[in-house]
Formats: C-alpha cells, structure tokens, sequence
C-alpha cells in the first residue's frame, strides 16, 4: 500500500476518437493522474506527466486540437508508466520482504 | 467520425449503472485512506521507503504524502503541511476532479473548461522549486 492503490479506471473520455472536433469539448489533460503518480507513487516520472498536461491545456487555447490530443495521450502513458513501475517496485519490494523475514524467521 | 458512432455499441444501461466507476473509485479511496490512517506511516517497517530517496539521499515532492494523509485523516492540518504541503493542496483538487467526473458521467457533456495554460506550468515551477528547495540547507522546514 506504500504508494498509494494503482490507479483506478480512466474517465469515460478514453472512449472519445483522437482528432475528435472542437465540438466534442477538450481532450482530458490527465492531470489527475499526473498528480496521484507525483505526490503519491514518489516517482518523479510524474513530473513528465504534468509536462505534457500543461502542453494539452496550451495547445488546445491555441486551437491545435490535434497537438492538444496528442499530448493528451502522452500525459496519460506517463502517468499510466510511472503507475506501473510503482506497482512493480511494491511487488519486489513485498517479495524481498517476505524473503528477508522468512531468512529471519530461519536463522534466530 | 459518424461512422465510428454507428459502429459503436450502444449501451442500455440501468439507471445508475453509470456511476459505478465514480463510486468504486471513491470506495477504494476512502478504505486505502483509511489503511493509512490506521497503520501510521511514521513508523519504520510499516511501508516501503520511496525509492527515489533510497536510491538517491534526496527527498523527492512525494516524500512525506503518506505521512500526511495519515495527519489529513487524523484532522492534524498543521502536521499534514510540516510533512507535505502539496498533498494538503492536492486533496481538495482530487475531491473537485471527483465531482466533476461524478457531474459529466450523470450529464453526459464533456467538460468544457480548461485551466489557463500558465496556472499548470506554475504548478510544476511549484513542483520543481518544491523538489529542491526541500534538500537545501535552510529549508529544512519544507523536508518530510
């Protein structure tokens, strides 16, 4: 539980196609996501997240909508990457430390 | 883009079947929040160290969030910023982020506003600054 659950499932804006038209409303800037993977998961990886979910922000108020998406999708892999590593790192981490404390438990 | 519509299935959903995801989402929230409330962070053993300070010596701009949810769920505001302050800052944007999902799931509208380009690039010059200023000398009050 050291950093935080995984992530819990995207908001229903995933199912939106990439390019969609202005009418469709902004993409997601994920920045949700950015936030929980930088303050909760201590993997700074989600710095790189907030990166791109300011570009989103900046490009869709300059009316690239296609920009705006696309650094929609990276801000999401970011944060959905540094998510996983974390997981993965609890894991080992859980695995290690059942091995040390069965050692333990052997050696005293 | 007409096309994709057509082909997409169409969902008869039961009324609020829609809200499941919302819901799971703050269940899971509210009893890992719990968890941390309970098992204090504070103490060695309990969780994993981050591993960005394991590796490195240096404090990164997550080092103290458990210990400060454990202080938010307990009502200690003041020790919650001692040990973090972006997580005291992130918490009421996480809740805001939460209704807004709750409010366009129910509508169906997509979000229309969009912060200003220059309020999330100040938030990561906060980040950053955060970042290192919490490991120089002096600063110690912004440490974990």
């Amino acid at each position: 539980m050291s950093y935080g659950a995984p992530p819990p499932p995207q908001p229903p804006y995933g199912a939106m196609p990439p390019g969609q038209p202005p009418m469709g409303g902004p993409p997601s800037n994920n920045l949700v996501w950015a936030i929980l993977t930088t303050i909760l998961c201590c993997l700074p990886l989600g710095v790189v997240s907030i990166v791109f979910a300011a570009q989103v922000n900046g490009k869709w108020a300059a009316g690239d909508v296609v920009g705006a998406q696309d650094s929609a999708n990276k801000a999401k892999q970011f944060a959905m990457w540094s998510a996983i590593a974390a997981a993965v790192g609890m894991v080992v981490y859980l695995i290690f430390a059942v091995l040390i404390a069965g050692s333990a438990g052997f050696s005293s | 883009m007409t096309q994709l519509r057509e082909l997409a299935p169409r969902h008869r959903t039961v009324p609020g079947s829609k809200l499941v995801a919302p819901l799971s989402t703050a269940a899971l929230a509210l009893s890992a929040t719990a968890y941390v409330a309970a098992v204090a962070p504070g103490e060695t053993g309990h969780y994993p160290a981050c591993p960005f300070w394991y590796v490195t010596g240096y404090y990164c701009p997550g080092c103290g969030s458990l210990r400060a949810v454990h202080d938010l769920a307990h009502g200690d505001v003041p020790a919650a910023l001692a040990h973090n302050p972006l997580t005291v800052l992130a918490a009421p944007y996480l809740l805001w982020a939460w209704i807004t999902w709750v409010r366009r799931t129910l509508t169906g509208k997509p979000e229309r506003y969009m912060a200003p380009p220059w309020v999330l690039w100040t938030l990561l010059a906060v980040i950053m600054a955060f970042w290192v200023l919490r490991n120089v000398p002096g600063f110690e009050f912004l440490a974990p």
